[in-house]
């Protein structure tokens, strides 16, 4: 027994060690490491969060260095994001205080944002594309790793000098808010993205404090996002979709059908649960994160399903990039256009390549078509809760099989992967195998079956839970992340075969 | 402090939390509905995790110095005159007539893209003037079948590699089945490319050599377990889906031995029973089934007692690839088997090329020296050479592996590769025979962290899973086409030649006829006479 506090000489370095950036293990919101540092990190943060200036200066301190543990070198191109569009953010305002619209410096923020997305997305392709051209070797370039969380800084900062050019906030009078803003440690490496002019007031409050009623609230989002983000979607992925995906389970119609039901699952449990993560810790030092999602399979149309999946992407991308097009007001045949146009930039920021640009298309032409059906069919609704229950059960069927095919393309390797699990489906499906591959993937279909019943369950069920949470007090709340977290460390246990130290799916992007 | 703020309350809950999960480093592993629960410590980043493999190393050493004074001690035993009537060696059952598949010649076209995305060339360090592996690659230019023996440990268990490696030469060289499958293995294993249930059999493996009863000793195969049956053992091999080539296949060869006689039944597809009644003889023996499509093999023993060794899923042509894995084995294991044993199997199946995929569980972290390995890899070789003569021998380079290090806890390079890769070329210069660099395959690939990144191997950072063997795979199958697409190069351009050539010389004659022609014609109107000028059809 004393073997657990039996450490040899080695300590002290390894302690150093661990705090040195590692690019094998990233720091998440759900790593040991993390734990231990929110701990030292609390302990200062009772001390300075009376005072305003000091709280931000210490939040940014950790969050950086929380940065650093996650990309390493990187940390200085969030710096220097940040440090550019402070100084544009105030030119723009200068320049609308002079009567101008500051076009000019808007555009510029954009550009230099933009090209730091293009250069990490798709340099790669490019040296590909060269090289397959030219012939290998005519640009030697080491593969570009894509700093983690790299799209949610710098949308937020074009964010912020859009609105400030609109006039719709005042630029930020410290440089420290403005970084507190970009980098503020739970959304640090999956969003949700924040909006500055909801957000600011709570960074630059004089007094910040946590309710029980948040404590409770934040314990059952962190258990919950864990249950679903560490435990779900990773002994899912490893356990069936990624082993069918790959063919290791046969072509049969059914294993194909279940893979893409199963990684509409994963995928889901994967963001949302980590999103939990990051609401409930932002929620445990008094910040309000907004909403990232709201079971969006529940969907009825294909509006609601992008009003209730990834909801600060698409409110961005409505803001930001259809409206910027202009949206609905140069006609009815812009408008569709425009909705395609975003979706389909939209797909292109998840990557570039051919099944990116087909699962944006896909989502731009369903909801193009779905704003005409609106105008033409007398009575259509956009949301399930204004429709009779028969149609929205039907219409909840179809938009749940139009998304998850949809990620079919968002997950495969290529077009050849997408056009072999549809042709198993189509021709190779037999119900005799169903159930031998049930039983031989019983676990991996019981956490399929568990986890869409879950997401099945009403907010009020939501509610409840979180009420409830808050009610067992100190002790039980002690119980419920003990339990969690060991819940957590075992699956990876269980699991480590292949799975390794594991980031989130959609760190990627 | 009802209203108040609980912050306090947030630093005091991380506090137990994390006093709660180190103390769950307490519960020791346990057993839950048949589920193994690990012990769970996460602490351990601060801990030193050193596995003792030097200890294993050591036994495995011992073990091996043992197998080889055992292997001088056999070879002088002489082997008896064979009587002039023996009973036969193959009991054919012609269930169907196979289908031969028809295929277009091979062309070099069909093979640019592969050759052309070749990052490590096979080295071949043979002194004949025609090399063995020569021949194996003007086999697979000619059209005609090849085998693969491909020996390895626990990195291809469960078809890891060879599976791919398989299913893309048969793509491109035809050929069908799964090539290998044991009868029975001594503990569970899972072959997504082959199903195997068997029943009623005593299995031994050749890395358990304590266990092994005295009187087969000397009948182990490389494959490295043998099965002992009586009346009501019985296996059932089926085919599988996996990949397109090994759903049927049109040949299956038992693979037996029998002392005395015996009888045992197979069963075709499920539902064609045949006797075979098996004389006692002291060599290795074959039941062939052929039939035009092979879905499931059983085997039964009526009567008697039958040593079985497995079974070959095959083609009637192109490429057949057996996996021998056998766990643990750092290829000390082929001491083991039968030198005999193998040769007559040789005989019987014809392999061309041998790979010795080993080395992974040798190396120590940052040992650079393996000279004793090396003669122990020479000494694998030359067995190899004697059990399967005239066959092509491709010895594998080590696999890149990284290991934690002890002072940060981070993973790092285990800094032996390239020393034991170096090693094990030396041996294979030595003893000239082939070698393949596939740490080099794998920096090509970007290495073991990409490997781990990309989902292609384990956490561990030292085994590669099927995603990660169909890399490397892939990069040594271009290391064999690139030979035969050069070879077919020089072939078809030497037909172009030829044919360029043979045109060249027709129009050369039509020219000088039509020359003749006009002479002649001149020659009539000279002479004033009436000359029919000869009916050719000059273009």
């Amino acid at each position: 027994m004393e073997a657990l506090f039996k450490f040899d000489d080695t300590l002290w370095q390894r302690v150093v060690s661990l705090l040195e950036y590692d690019p094998t293990s990233p720091l998440t919101l759900t790593t040991g490491f993390f734990l231990f540092a929110f701990l030292v990190f609390g302990i200062g943060y009772l001390v300075v969060r009376g005072c305003t200036y000091l709280r931000v200066l210490y939040v940014v301190l950790f969050s950086l260095y929380f940065y650093y543990k996650l990309s390493g070198i990187y940390v200085l191109l969030l710096l220097g994001v940040a440090l550019s569009d402070y100084v544009i953010g105030w030119l723009v305002y200068l320049r609308r205080r002079g009567g101008g619209r500051g076009r000019g410096w808007v555009a510029l923020s954009v550009v230099i944002n933009v090209s730091i997305l293009l250069y990490f997305k798709a340099t790669d392709l490019f040296v590909d594309v060269v090289n397959n051209i030219y012939g290998s070797g005519t640009l030697d370039w080491e593969s570009v790793v894509v700093p983690a969380g790299v799209s949610f800084f710098v949308f937020q900062s074009i964010a912020y000098v859009v609105d400030i050019s609109r006039g719709e906030i005042k630029p930020l009078k410290r440089l420290t808010s403005y970084l507190f803003l970009l980098s503020f440690f739970p959304k640090m490496f999956l969003g949700p993205l924040v909006k500055a002019r909801e957000f600011i007031p709570q960074i630059e409050a004089s007094k910040v404090s946590v309710k029980r009623e948040d404590l409770g609230r934040a314990v059952s989002l962190v258990a919950g996002g864990m249950i679903k983000y560490a435990v779900i979607s990773k002994a899912l992925g490893v356990l069936f979709v990624a082993p069918a995906f790959a063919g290791e389970l046969g072509d049969g119609g059914f294993v194909a059908l279940m893979a893409i039901y199963g990684f509409t699952l994963q995928i889901y449990c994967d963001f949302s649960g980590y999103s939990d993560i990051a609401q409930g810790v932002a929620l445990m030092l008094g910040f309000r994160l907004p909403d990232n999602f709201d079971a969006p399979y529940q969907s009825a149309t294909i509006t609601e399903f992008w009003r209730r999946w990834h909801i600060s992407l698409s409110t961005w991308l409505k803001e930001y990039l259809y409206i910027s097009l202009g949206g609905n007001r140069k006609g009815s045949f812009r408008t569709y256009l425009n909705l395609f146009l975003t979706m389909l930039l939209g797909g292109l920021w998840h990557g570039v390549g051919v099944t990116f640009v087909a699962w944006g298309a896909l989502h731009g032409v369903a909801l193009a078509l779905h704003k005409i059906w609106m105008r033409i069919v007398p009575g259509a609704k956009a949301m399930g809760r204004d429709m009779s229950l028969l149609r929205r059960g039907l219409a909840t069927v179809l938009t749940f099989n139009l998304v998850a095919f949809g990620w079919l393309l968002f997950t495969a390797e290529d077009m050849n992967v997408v056009e072999d699990m549809l042709l198993s489906i189509v021709n190779n499906f037999s119900t005799e195998d169903v159930w031998a591959i049930v039983e031989a993937n019983s676990v991996a279909f019981g956490l399929m079956l568990f986890g869409y019943l879950l997401h099945a369950l009403p907010r009020s069920a939501d509610d409840a839970l979180r009420r409830a949470v808050t009610r067992i007090g100190f002790v039980g709340q002690w119980v419920v992340l003990v339990v969690t977290i060991w819940l957590v460390m075992e699956c990876g246990a269980l699991l480590s075969d292949g799975s390794g130290a594991g980031l989130p799916m959609y760190a990627a992007f | 402090m009802k209203r108040g703020d609980s912050t306090p309350r947030v630093v005091g809950l991380t506090l137990a939390v994390i006093v709660g999960v180190v103390a769950l480093g307490f519960v020791p592993q346990f057993e839950l509905f048949g589920m193994q629960i690990k012990r769970v410590d996460i602490l351990a980043d601060l801990r030193d995790n050193r596995v003792d493999e030097a200890v294993e190393y050591e036994a495995n050493i011992e073990r091996l110095e043992e197998q080889l004074a055992a292997i001088v001690a056999r070879d002088t035993i002489v082997e008896v005159d064979t009587l002039p009537e023996l009973p036969p060696v193959r009991y054919e059952w012609i269930a169907g007539q196979a289908r031969r598949e028809v295929r277009e010649s091979l062309r070099s076209d069909d093979l640019r893209g592969v050759a052309e995305s070749m990052s490590v060339a096979v080295e071949d360090f043979d002194t004949l003037e025609v090399t063995r592996f020569d021949n194996f690659i003007d086999k697979l230019v000619s059209g005609d079948g090849v085998r693969i023996a491909f020996m390895g440990d626990s990195f291809i268990e469960g078809d890891i590699l060879t599976s791919d490696l398989r299913a893309e030469l048969q793509h491109l060289f035809g050929g069908r089945g799964v090539g290998f499958v044991a009868c029975d293995i001594p503990f569970t294993t899972v072959r997504k490319t082959v199903k195997r249930s068997s029943s009623g059999w005593s299995a031994y493996s050749v890395m358990k050599p304590k266990s092994i009863p005295q009187n087969i000793k000397d009948k182990f195969f490389i494959s490295g377990y043998v099965a002992i049956g009586e009346s009501g053992a019985t296996t059932t091999w089926r085919t599988t889906d996996a990949f397109a080539t090994i759903d049927s296949c049109t040949r299956a060869r038992v693979l037996l031995y029998s002392r005395d006689t015996a009888t045992v039944e197979l069963c075709l597809n499920d539902t064609i029973p045949h006797d075979i009644k098996i004389v006692g003889d002291s060599r290795l023996r074959e039941l062939y089934v052929e039939a035009e499509s092979i879905n499931s093999l059983g085997i039964k023993v009526v009567d008697g007692k039958v040593l079985c060794y497995g079974v070959s899923l095959e083609g009637n042509d192109g490429v057949t690839v057996d996996n021998f894995s056998v766990r643990s084995n750092n290829g000390h294991a082929i001491f083991g088997t039968g030198a005999a044993i193998n040769r007559e199997a040789h005989d019987m199946l014809g392999y061309d090329l041998v790979v010795l995929q080993y080395g992974l569980n040798i190396m120590q972290k940052g040992q650079r020296g393996y000279s004793n390995y090396r003669k122990q890899l020479c000494n694998m070789i030359t067995y190899a050479e004697r059990c399967f003569p005239g066959a092509a021998i491709l010895v594998l380079g080590v696999s890149d592996r990284w290991v934690k290090s002890e002072e940060t806890a981070k993973y790092e390079p285990i800094g032996s590769v390239d020393a034991l890769t170096a090693y094990q070329r030396a041996a294979a210069d030595s003893t000239n025979v082939c070698f393949w660099n596939t740490y080099e395959a794998m920096t090509a690939l970007g290495g073991m962290p990409t490997f781990v990144a990309k989902g292609w191997a384990a956490g561990d950072y030292t085994h590669i899973n099927f995603a990660g063997g169909r890399r490397i795979a892939n990069s040594l199958v271009a290391a064999i086409v690139e030979p035969v697409y050069q070879r077919l190069k020089i072939r078809e351009q030497e037909a172009q030649r030829i044919e360029d050539e043979v045109r060249r010389r027709m129009i050369k004659a039509e020219h000088s006829m039509q020359l003749q022609i006009g002479e002649v014609k001149l020659r009539a109107e000279g002479s004033g006479a009436e000359v029919d000028t000869p009916q050719l059809d000059v273009e």
